[in-house]
């Protein structure tokens, strides 16, 4: 489409990564510079990262079909967003094939055809970077003496696919003093359920130890979690300390628990502080994540990503940023995406609130009206 | 609004509905009817109806003033929208409108007052002593064709409306009450959350019929829950779409029939069963279905100017929103899509797909185009909602046009009506293919 593009060799696998690497480099200097807010270096680092992509990404460009050349984009706020749907149809990324070492698929029921976010060796170490400089702080991974974290998800042998996993891998090997396990299985149709017993006989040996211990895993889970404990009329106490990291919906794998009373039942159940439970929000689309509290301090459960992935409310009908307080549709400009799309446009409602939002839900669960469907 | 306290629904939302408060409502519409309705005639009963009708025509008649004023932030609907619709509805309720329904559903003007004459010996027709109405409520026409059916059959009625859909069908009884207290002494409506089951029962167990619009799963757990003797009408969800044949569709032509499109795609925008999700448009004729599409976008753009869509809730913005995203990812991967839409709003969408499977549309003026070469092609294509297609909307020559209804026909559409009348039935429709005043009665046979 554009002079620039027609002119790249097809990439070959060096000229791919040496063209990657300068923005890889850049986005982990920037993440690791901890940086509170510098929205000049933010634009700066976006910008060029979409120009990239735009050049490297044919797919992307097709989607931008109201550009002819990127210099057009003067704000990080203006590079137009990929529906995250996109990655469904199209592979999105600017690695060639012999470069996409990993591909994360979206969770879903297996009849949906899943998201492909593919991933390269420069891409999964600003994805680690991102996600390690972001969780850590929110859960406190090295205070209070943390020894153990148990992950309620399948290992990453049984979920290869999975950006969760990944990260709770990833978790686990950047922490090398705290033991972990892996607690999920999958059943007979692919989809994850737990070892329950093995589960319950790690948390109750963690609970004699006394050592405060961290617990991560899908909302899902943990109602299959609860509603065990809840049949066995158990109820544990994990040593004072101990966090819950809860993500994700329940894409119909249990029943649905609305977030404040999963999280009473969870502090009911395990005895895990309310404040100590904390909220994610990430997607296989992102490269960064968002947490609405710091483990331990009381919060206003508002999301927030990192400095280096922003978040913008925008208004489903003129696409313009609601102002605070208003209710749009969230859009993503994220560094830490470096080898596909930067710019994502979510399929999530959300409430603007400061500088983070809060989350609706999924707008396209949504039934169209129709006949009948306000009888109800 | 100010309206007086007259049916229950015109209470402050703080006023708790209780079941003897039901109880004794519907007991009162018993006596009602039997003093002031069951002694009517049909002619009486039309000569009102009429002229309530005729008087909502006029543009200074307070009820429709109010409607228009109102109605846009209690229905939802611009008051373009609502005027059109309050136009085609009571432009019906004339009285040749109503001698032909009566002739239609029951042979004869009379047969509701007298012994009649019918082919084989005499009939003499009876509505239910008390009807209640469960109405969905997304467009507020259907409950009112509803009471003018109890009406006639000289049925005490209670409507029970849906949460937030009200308004106009308490417009229309404070109307007839206008015109006749004694008449809508015999109406009442009610608002509540679907499912109170402590209001129902008590609906459900005075009432002698019950008619419900709504989701399958609403209508099992209604019909389930009435007594034997009971009669049950529901009517569940339904979808609609148009049909264009290729001599639809002359070179230098298509501006009406486009201009027809447009009226379905517009009113009531798209919210009720009969409004189209699509257009399927015959491959062939003079303007190509592609060029259908980008031809009806430039109409519905017109439209939006003359009779804006008006406000939709941000989570339906959203939806549309995301589907537009959804078919301009499926034009970059090259499917044979393509999207027209009105720029910084969701006011209007049209998406050409060459597939021609039935898609359902998010509504709200979101439409798809789609090529068939023939109408078998249409129907194998919409084989996914066979059994639950109302309405189709068709454009075809003199010629052709009886043909493609006998096809639709004996597919099993109930409605077959010319494009840009699709939400516009007469008032003689049989909703669901079934008769409807006919529905209502039971006759007494006397065989000489």
């Amino acid at each position: 489409m554009t002079a620039v593009a027609e002119n790249q060799p097809s990439g070959s696998k060096n000229r791919m990564t040496s063209s990657l690497r300068p923005h890889a480099d850049a986005i982990a200097a920037f993440i690791a510079r901890r940086p509170a807010a510098d929205d000049a270096l933010f634009d700066k680092l976006a910008l060029a990262l979409f120009a990239f992509q735009f050049e490297h990404n044919p797919a992307y460009r097709t989607l931008c079909t109201h550009l002819d050349s990127p210099a057009q984009v003067r704000h990080w706020r203006d590079i137009p967003a990929a529906p995250a749907a996109a990655f469904k149809e199209l592979e999105l990324t600017v690695l060639p094939p012999a470069d996409r070492t990993a591909v994360f698929h979206s969770s879903g029921t297996t009849r949906q055809r899943p998201s492909r976010h593919f991933h390269g060796a420069e891409s999964l170490a600003v994805y680690e970077a991102s996600l390690l400089a972001w969780v850590g702080p929110h859960l406190r991974l090295r205070a209070d003496g943390l020894r153990q974290f148990h992950f309620l998800t399948p290992p990453p042998d049984l979920a290869p696919h999975s950006s969760l996993v990944r990260m709770l891998e990833t978790i686990r090997r950047a922490h090398t003093g705290c033991a972990a396990g892996f607690h999920g299985v999958l059943d007979a149709e692919g989809g994850w359920s737990l070892d329950m017993a093995g589960l319950l006989a790690a948390l109750t040996e963690a609970a004699a130890l006394g050592q405060p211990v961290a617990v991560f895993g899908t909302a899902f889970n943990f109602v299959h979690l609860l509603d065990a404990l809840a049949e066995l009329g158990q109820r544990m106490r994990l040593p004072a300390g101990s966090r819950i990291l809860e993500t994700g919906g329940y894409k119909g794998r249990s029943r649905s628990v609305a977030r404040p009373e999963l999280h009473r039942a969870l502090s009911q159940s395990l005895g895990v502080a309310p404040e100590c439970i904390v909220t994610e929000y990430g997607m296989s689309e992102l490269g960064s994540q968002a947490y609405d509290a710091v483990a331990g301090q009381a919060a206003t459960r508002i999301l927030r990503f990192p400095p280096w992935a922003r978040a913008l409310v925008v208004s489903p009908e003129t696409g313009a940023e609601v102002s605070e307080g208003g209710t749009g549709l969230l859009r993503m400009v994220d560094l830490a995406n470096v080898a596909s799309v930067l710019a994502i446009q979510t399929e999530d409602l959300a409430v603007r609130r400061g500088d983070g939002f809060e989350l609706l839900g999924r707008a396209a669960a949504s039934e169209s009206r129709g006949c009948s469907l306000r009888t109800a | 609004m100010n309206l007086p306290d007259c049916f229950l629904a015109d209470l402050p939302p703080e006023a708790t509905l209780t079941p003897s408060i039901l109880t004794e409502a519907c007991r009162a519409l018993r006596r009602n009817r039997e003093q002031h309705l069951a002694v009517r005639s049909t002619s009486q009963i039309v000569r009102v109806l009429s002229e309530v009708a005729r008087d909502w025509l006029r543009e200074e008649f307070q009820f429709r003033r109010l409607a228009l004023e109102q109605g846009p932030a209690l229905c939802g609907f611009p008051q373009a929208t609502l005027a059109a619709g309050l136009d085609a509805f009571f432009g019906q309720l004339t009285p040749e409108g109503f001698h032909a329904l009566l002739e239609q559903e029951l042979g004869g003007t009379s047969n509701l007052d007298a012994f009649g004459g019918l082919a084989h010996g005499r009939g003499l027709a009876r509505g239910p002593e008390l009807i209640v109405h469960v109405t969905a409520g997304n467009i507020p026409v259907p409950a009112l064709h509803s009471l003018v059916l109890g009406l006639l059959a000289r049925s005490a009625q209670f409507v029970k409306c849906a949460q937030g859909t009200s308004f106009l069908p308490r417009l229309f009884a404070h109307s007839l009450r206008e015109a006749d207290p004694r008449l809508a002494g015999c109406l009442e409506l009610a608002e509540f959350p679907g499912g109170t089951r402590a209001l129902e029962e008590v609906l459900f167990a005075e009432a002698d019929c019950v008619t419900a619009t709504g989701r399958d799963e609403t209508l099992a757990d209604i019909r389930d829950r009435l007594p034997v003797k009971t009669r049950f009408i529901g009517h569940g969800h339904r979808v609609s779409f148009g049909y264009v044949s290729r001599d639809a569709l002359p070179a230098g032509g298509a501006a009406a029939c486009l201009a027809r499109a447009a009226d379905d795609v517009v009113a009531w925008n798209q919210q009720g069963c009969l409004s189209p999700h699509l257009f399927y448009v015959e491959t062939g004729g003079a303007v190509a279905p592609e060029q259908f599409a980008a031809l009806l976008g430039e109409e519905l753009e017109r439209r939006e100017g003359a009779a804006p869509r008006g406000e939709v809730t941000v989570h339906e913005s959203a939806v549309i929103s995301l589907k537009r995203d959804f078919y301009r990812v499926r034009m970059a991967a090259a499917c044979a899509t393509r999207l027209w839409h009105s720029e910084g709003s969701t006011a209007w969408t049209v998406v050409f797909e060459g597939d021609p499977r039935f898609q359902a549309s998010c509504l709200n003026r979101f439409v798809y185009v789609k090529p068939v070469a023939d109408v078998a092609e249409a129907l194998r294509a919409a084989d996914a909602v066979r059994g639950q297609v109302s309405t189709v909307g068709l454009a075809a020559g003199g010629t052709t046009a009886r043909d493609l209804a006998t096809a639709l026909a004996v597919w099993g559409v109930t409605r077959v009506c010319p494009l840009g009348r699709m939400q516009r039935p007469p008032l003689t429709w049989r909703h669901d293919g079934r008769p409807s005043l006919g529905d209502l009665v039971t006759w007494t046979d006397w065989e000489i």
